[in-house]
């Protein structure tokens, strides 16, 4: 195994790359783009959350002064688009289905202008019966949304390994419960805009804050009936993703609608209310029914999921979200008897989406909790039953997850250790308690075709320095500057000496960008193949220049020299000019590309989604009020397994933000939603953890080494918030004794079921 | 009815002709073109429009630009001075206090205010101040340990112009234009 002590870039606590512009307030976000002439859009939105729209008359909008354009469909090619199904359109077809859905939108030469036209467009509606609740819309003769989805069913799951009836039959103990999980906001701190721009050759540009550039291009092509080059996505700063930026939404089509028909730029930017009714796509919520079989030592016999997954109006990344609530965890621990059924069903709600965890901080919120009321059952330790339980190296999963790299029981050890695991259990204090949770999660999905690559080119300049060019993007979660540790570890440059672009579809070669805790080990990957291969031809014009041969030169702090013989070196500066200004040169430049060696899923869903598998496991004390109710998080700990640290900075940050939305989900967020309208969609009524609501943390990382991955590194993104609904529900248990079933666990809920268990 | 402004900022002057129920964060964003100011939520609760007028912290979001006619406002764009960073600059670069950078200005124009007038916070006071500027990335350790690393005196501010000979960068590949 390759330790971090031997690299000399990779391991090390580096500044971002980007970090100047962001402390100093340079760094470009897409609502600072201004362009010569540009205009700004509003969208007008559904009020009913299911209605034929009769006639829309844009006569008086379109007369107020300053207005440029109003469009609806009419105005577009009328084509579904999204990720899965194509199930949505830019503006409603026809009928809309959910209070928020873009009906209409107006481009004008000041925001307050295009709200005032906004007020001005009449629409017909006839309103049509509509259901909210995913069980009543599975029902025969419910409302139905889209008339090719029988049943408002977008998809079912119906999957069994093994023999499920005689590993019930077999087990000792068998738990079984229901808990419901919540749509949670992404709630980034910049909404979802666009600026596009459309040349009359043909092309649009346009500028967005996606985390997955050339899907969203794929998409934008779809939705506006073009070719994927007629629409150029350039990247700008990110505020914050966490899945809501990955471009399910109707944003950019809608700027790059009305910048078409006005000739202009225009600049669309949600707002806050906009975000919670169309922009970031909330977490699917979901009502889980578990049934777990365990043999007396804790072992895991059976496992039967039922899962009713509310998608709402339109489907986006649904599906597949659905899927990993149905199947993922089964990679954590090791068993082979598994049944899941899953529904997947359209409601008049505000659509679904990706959100970190992507189906996880669902499922784990059931699962993580039937294991711990086994281990309370069977009198044994929760640390014990995941341990007897866990993956390890060389596991295949029911559903075919090939197990390289595993350090998942090092990581309950850890956890233990950080926590006094066992001393505090031996100490066990009143209102007091301890809970415990694991988590697997994947580095990239094979899920969109069988494809899950990323590819990277890296240019020297006559300088020595090295320039990535790479389409994945930066989100705010530190790519840039992992991509760029990678690139100066590979070529022996040092950190300074390299630059990352902007992520820019018509510059950079595909990537599929930012989802499914890929970037670094896909995306790095990929860059580390560009500069390995850059690095033979630096090595190949050095040798020429030292009259040595290559296999025996170094690239060291962006030297060249024969090993052994350090006073005799050229420069990497001095490498690429000569490669460059002679009869025939050439710059020096690369292309990696990287596709991980996974299988994609068959019909059966039988496959291996992902070339390598991340592991964690969380812990918290909480101490419960049960005079009011209140859960106060005491300390909490968490141990990932993410392979190679590349950047420490960013790999505590990633679990310390993750911690914090686990949080946020277990205990504090959601909205109310009454007839599809959720009441107060802002800050004030949703909301999300401050300073002062976060317990003392500790984190620590295990030693351990992916093979397949970048210098042995593997994701890490979403890992930290998958298990902590779990870990913080398993904590009140141990503690009170009580179990809150649906989220978020408000003080309300704890003091009712301490009613209840009083009774 | 416009009328003209003058607004101080960050030292300077701006003489800007605006309704009267212009709000200072447009002022300063639109009129000015001074960016690094953002906006989040638009109802004073994220921080993410916090600046600093005539020593206190305000969000621009919800203060009309009319009323802060003779006042000094600083916004982010106003701390690096002479090539150097701000201390609390410093520390969020080398602590890791920021990931997407949205919320950033506001987090550090919020620790400004509160050291201006605090120099010592306890740790207790670095929370409840900070608990009105939102941040969906770090978890805020990141961001307070760069605050108290200021408290604390640990930060050196070294010269901001040798930056391109010290650290990697992302590239800007031009594609913004400004319309001036």
């Amino acid at each position: 195994m390759a330790k971090a002590q031997e690299f000399s870039v990779v391991g090390q606590r580096v500044v971002r790359v980007e970090g100047y512009d962001k402390v100093t307030g340079e760094a470009r976000y897409v609502a600072d783009v201004r362009l010569p002439g540009m205009l700004f859009g509003k969208i007008l939105r559904s009020p009913f959350p299911h209605a034929r729209i009769l006639n829309i008359d844009t006569s008086k909008a379109e007369k107020v002064r300053g207005v440029k354009a109003v469009v609806t469909a009419e105005d577009t090619v009328k084509r579904p688009w999204g990720a899965f199904f194509a199930d949505q359109y830019p503006l409603s077809v026809g009928k809309v289905r959910y209070i928020g859905e873009e009906v209409a939108a107006v481009a004008a030469i000041d925001p307050d202008t295009a709200e005032e036209a906004l007020d001005l467009i009449e629409v017909e509606y006839e309103e049509l019966p509509a259901v909210f609740d995913a069980e009543q819309a599975m029902q025969e003769g419910a409302p139905l949304i889209h008339d090719n989805k029988p049943r408002n069913t977008a998809m079912t799951i119906d999957v069994e390994r093994g023999d499920i009836q005689k590993a019930f039959t077999e087990s000792d103990l068998t738990v079984e419960d229901t808990f419901e999980s919540i749509p949670q906001w992404h709630c980034a701190i910049e909404t979802i805009g666009s600026v596009a721009e459309y040349a009359p050759s043909g092309k649009y540009t346009i500028y967005m804050n996606t985390q997955t550039l050339f899907m969203a291009r794929y998409r934008i092509a779809a939705a506006l009936g073009v070719r994927e080059t007629d629409v150029r996505v350039i990247q700008s700063a990110v505020g914050g993703g966490f899945g809501g930026k990955s471009c399910d939404d109707n944003n950019a089509m809608v700027a790059a609608i009305l910048a078409r028909k006005t000739g202009k730029p225009v600049k669309t930017i949600n707002s806050r209310e906009d975000e919670f009714l169309a922009g970031s796509r909330p977490r699917v919520n979901m009502k889980i029914s578990v049934k777990m079989g365990f043999k007396k030592d804790g072992k895991i016999r059976a496992k039967q999921l039922r899962i009713i997954a509310d998608n709402g109006a339109y489907s986006g990344k649904a599906p597949a979200i659905t899927g990993v609530a149905a199947l993922r965890h089964d990679t954590c621990y090791k068993y082979s008897d598994v049944k899941t059924q899953a529904y997947l069903v359209y409601t008049n709600k505000i659509p679904t989406g990706a959100f970190r965890g992507f189906g996880n901080p669902s499922a784990e919120w059931a699962v993580e909790q039937a294991i711990d009321q086994a281990a309370h059952e069977l009198g044994i330790d929760p640390a014990e039953i995941a341990r007897v339980n866990a993956a390890e190296p060389g596991y295949v999963s029911p559903h075919g997850n090939r197990v390289t790299s595993c350090e998942l029981r090092q990581c309950i050890d850890r956890v233990e250790k950080m926590m006094e695991w066992k001393k505090k259990r031996a100490e066990k204090k009143p209102r007091i308690g301890l809970g415990l949770a694991c988590t697997v999660h994947v580095s990239g999905k094979r899920h969109f075709g069988d494809y899950d690559g990323g590819s990277a080119t890296i240019k020297i300049n006559e300088d020595g320095k090295a320039l990535i060019l790479c389409g994945e993007g930066e989100v705010g979660q530190g790519a840039a500057t992992a991509m760029c540790q990678i690139a100066a570890e590979e070529l022996g440059i040092p950190m300074e000496d390299v630059e990352i672009s902007q992520a820019d579809t018509d510059l950079t070669t595909f990537c599929l960008g930012a989802f499914g805790s890929r970037v670094t080990y896909v995306g790095g990957n990929a860059v580390k193949d560009a500069a390995t291969k850059a690095k033979q031809q630096i090595l190949a014009m050095a040798s020429e220049m030292l009259e040595a041969r290559a296999d025996d030169l170094v690239i060291e702090h962006g030297k060249v020299y024969v090993r052994g013989a350090e006073a005799k070196a050229v420069t990497v500066a001095d490498v690429a000019r000569a490669r460059l200004f002679r009869r025939g040169g050439s710059p020096i430049v690369a292309s990696g590309s990287f596709d991980a060696d996974s299988v994609l899923p068959d019909e059966t869903r039988y496959g291996n989604e992902s070339g390598a598998y991340n592991f964690a496991c969380q812990a918290a004390e909480v101490g419960v009020d049960t005079e009011t109710g209140q859960v106060k998080v005491l300390k909490y700990v968490a141990a990932s397994d993410c392979g190679t640290v590349i950047n420490p900075i960013g790999a505590e940050g990633q679990v310390e933000g993750s911690v914090a939305q686990g949080l946020g989900y277990a205990l504090i967020e959601g909205l109310r939603m009454e007839e599809g309208r959720p009441i107060n969609p802002n800050f004030s009524d949703y909301r999300v953890p401050s300073m002062r609501d976060m317990p003392d943390l500790a984190h620590a990382f295990a030693r351990s080494y992916e093979p397949t991955g970048p210098f042995g590194a593997k994701g890490l993104g979403e890992l930290g918030m998958d298990p902590t609904a779990a870990v913080i529900s398993n904590a009140i248990f141990d503690a009170v004794g009580v179990r809150v079933k649906t989220l978020p666990i408000t003080p309300e809920k704890v003091l009712q079921a301490l009613k209840e268990k009083v009774k | 009815m416009k009328r003209h402004v003058a607004l101080n900022v960050n030292g300077e002057e701006y003489e800007i002709e605006m309704e009267p129920n212009r709000l200072l964060l447009y002022a300063l964003r639109d009129d000015i073109g001074l960016t690094g100011t953002k906006e989040g939520c638009s109802i004073g609760v994220c921080g993410a429009c916090s600046v600093i007028v005539g020593g206190r912290l305000v969000s621009s979001c919800l203060t009309l630009a009319v009323a802060c006619r003779g006042k000094e406002i600083t916004t982010i764009e106003g701390l690096a001075r002479d090539g150097r960073l701000h201390p609390l600059q410093q520390a969020f670069l080398e602590y890791g206090g920021f990931q997407c950078g949205i919320c950033t200005p506001g987090q550090i124009i919020a620790a400004k205010a509160l050291l201006d007038s605090n120099p010592h916070p306890t740790e207790e006071e670095i929370k409840e101040w900070m608990s009105g500027n939102l941040c969906r990335c770090t978890g805020y350790y990141k961001i307070f340990e760069s605050i108290m690393a200021v408290v604390q005196g640990k930060v050196r501010v070294e010269d901001q112009r040798a930056r391109e000979h010290r650290e990697a960068r992302i590239q800007s590949l031009g594609v913004y234009k400004s319309e001036s």
